[in-house]
């Protein structure tokens, strides 16, 4: 029983991971809590949708072709939208991804209808796995799964990649990268692609476990925030712990207290853990001078 | 001054208004000026202090249900009972901006966020005191022994507090307070080292912006007389944001702007349903990029509220 809960809360964890995830790696490099990305998300999915559903694509083709378009929705928004605000206030930027969510859930409906679709799994059928004596759904070890590999690919892209040093520098200092020939437009473009990518693999998976409608990612968004808040935004791996701890939590209090406290209870997290440590529990405090 | 010579004719066209228009407009400009209220001290809180809140819906939530209840089982008379809701509020408000005291804007927008989802969630479960989401159903309100049941009565109220509330605004935009939270605005570490109480102005903002959303609250709980937690959402808190960005930030004229704007965009597309997201989704993003001002600023200087 309690094994079962752990499990499903750390595949519940592990989508708001990669909601998290995105959301991170955007504020990161241009300090913008992106309130449109659970949107974007959500029209990517439905884009996978009208390719298996309308042009009968296989699966894999289909999340494919839907995920390069994730990565180029993030980046012509970051282009479109946010690039004529960088200089500006963050407020503006802020309020503009929030229009953004508007635009988008709209469109979504007037395209795609608000009624609930099916969204395919290809492990839809899969037996269940054995986990120390506990049976788990193959979707929900999927899930933990492609959120690891997501975080790692991220990482050692930053690490390792020439493209992920220029991301990184832009992030430290915009001002100093471009004095030293980064092209730090590049650098925010790549940032809000990789957010746009984790976020339509957020989208493709979340969509199967629940139906795909135009509101689905909305309870995520907020959810990766907080998981995100809880573990610190400025750490990947803070991103990635935070969500989980965030999931079982959840689950555990949902079972054992009151099923709708559950809910109440992320928000409980996050804004305690906003008055007491605002930088998450892995975060590191970034000093600014003066 | 242009401002000034108009306002005469205004004030007397909007008293006549109710008599000339049906009942239906007369709702919706009701609507527009509690919609108005809330813009107003969201610009105090964003157009003046800089911060951002995604929670005013929680606010404008917990003046209409305090409102309610109160009159509902015979505590307090109607205009009392809107006054201690927004008090009530503005207590909720304090304590809700303490996080705000150490947060940076990105924050204070998450943390708002959450504090909204907590009070609707709440008021869902709450059953024993706001009904759940079966509602609560309000008889009309009395003032002095009069029973407002009919919509003008409603609008002058209405209109009485609005005229009201831009004034204070008004006021307190262009006293010390307004001066010390534009200051926090546009710099926080300037305002510092010139002795103003970073803290105690934020937290002044953030309580005011929810006086106002409480007592818009309490007047909206009776123009629509049936209250669901379900119409008190994010969508809401961001509409809110919306109608200042739109009408004009730091701008007096601008939060009316707003709530015009908002409330006539889905009359204008009625039946498309989608189509009002749509617009007002794009006009907060170009407002953003093209119009920063919002649309008091295509209005005279002398409207402005800085």
């Amino acid at each position: 029983m309690i094994g079962n809960l752990i499990l499903g809360g750390l595949a519940a964890g592990s989508l708001y991971a990669l909601v998290g995830i995105a959301l991170a790696i955007v504020i990161r490099v241009t300090d913008i809590p992106n309130f449109a990305q659970g949107e974007m998300a959500m029209v990517s999915t439905f884009v996978a949708y009208s390719l298996l559903d309308r042009y009968g694509l296989g699966w894999w083709a289909a999340v494919a072709l839907a995920l390069g378009f994730a990565v180029l929705q993030g980046v012509a928004v970051q282009i479109l939208v946010i690039r004529p605000l960088i200089g500006g206030p963050v407020l503006s930027a802020v309020i503009a991804t929030l229009g953004l969510n508007i635009v988008l859930n709209s469109i979504a409906g007037m395209i795609w209808g608000h009624e609930t679709h099916i969204f395919p799994s290809p492990l839809g059928d899969a037996p269940p796995v054995f986990v120390a004596g506990v049976p788990l759904p193959l979707d929900s070890v999927a899930n933990i799964g492609v959120a690891l590999a997501v975080i790692l690919g991220v990482t050692l892209l930053l690490r390792y990649s020439w493209a992920g040093l220029a991301l990184r520098a832009t992030s430290q200092d915009a001002v100093m990268a471009r004095l030293v020939g980064i092209p730090i437009g590049r650098s925010f473009a790549l940032a809000w692609g990789l957010g746009g990518l984790a976020g339509g693999i957020a989208g493709v998976l979340v969509a199967p476990a629940l139906f795909l409608d135009t509101n689905m990612m909305g309870a995520l968004l907020i959810k990766g925030f907080a998981g995100g808040v809880l573990g610190g935004l400025s750490s990947l791996w803070g991103v990635f712990g935070g969500c989980l701890v965030l999931g079982v939590l959840e689950n555990l209090v949902g079972a054992y207290l009151s099923p709708s406290f559950g809910d109440a209870l992320t928000f409980i997290v996050l804004i305690a853990v906003l008055t007491i440590r605002p930088e998450g529990l892995l975060g590191r405090v970034r000093m600014r001078k003066v | 001054m242009t401002g000034r010579r108009l306002l005469l004719p205004l004030a007397a066209a909007l008293l006549a208004l109710p008599w000339g228009v049906g009942g239906y407009v007369t709702y919706l400009l009701t609507l527009t000026f509690i919609y108005a209220l809330v813009a107003i001290g969201m610009n105090l809180l964003t157009g003046l202090a800089g911060q951002i809140s995604l929670g005013h819906a929680a606010f404008f939530a917990i003046g209409a249900y305090a409102t309610g209840l109160l009159t509902q089982r015979g505590l307090l008379p109607f205009p009392l009972a809107l006054l201690a809701a927004a008090l009530l509020s503005t207590g909720i408000g304090a304590l809700a901006a303490l996080p705000a005291l150490r947060l940076r804007n990105l924050y204070l927008a998450i943390a708002t966020l959450g504090f909204g989802t907590v009070v609707q969630k709440a008021l869902f479960e709450w059953r024993g005191l706001t009904g759940g989401g079966a509602g609560l159903e309000l008889a009309p309100p009395h003032i002095a022994g009069l029973v407002l049941n009919n919509g003008r009565a409603l609008y002058y109220v209405a209109l009485a507090v609005l005229a009201l509330g831009l004034w204070c605004a008004g006021n307190v935009a262009r006293m010390r307070t307004g001066r010390a939270m534009l200051m926090l605005r546009d710099s926080e570490i300037a305002a510092g080292t010139l002795g103003i109480g970073i803290a105690r102005f934020r937290v002044a903002a953030f309580a005011l912006s929810t006086f106002y959303a409480a007592i818009a609250g309490g007047l909206y709980a009776y123009l629509v007389r049936y209250i669901n937690p379900e119409s008190f959402g994010l969508g809401l808190s961001i509409s809110f944001l919306g109608m200042v960005v739109v009408g004009g930030l730091g701008s007096r004229a601008g939060p009316v702007l707003g709530a015009v704007f908002f409330v006539l965009l889905p009359e204008a597309f009625r039946g498309i349903k989608d189509a009002p997201g749509l617009v007002f989704g794009l006009a907060l993003v170009l407002a953003m990029i093209f119009l920063p001002r919002g649309l008091a600023g295509i209005a005279p200087r002398s409207w402005r509220l800085t």
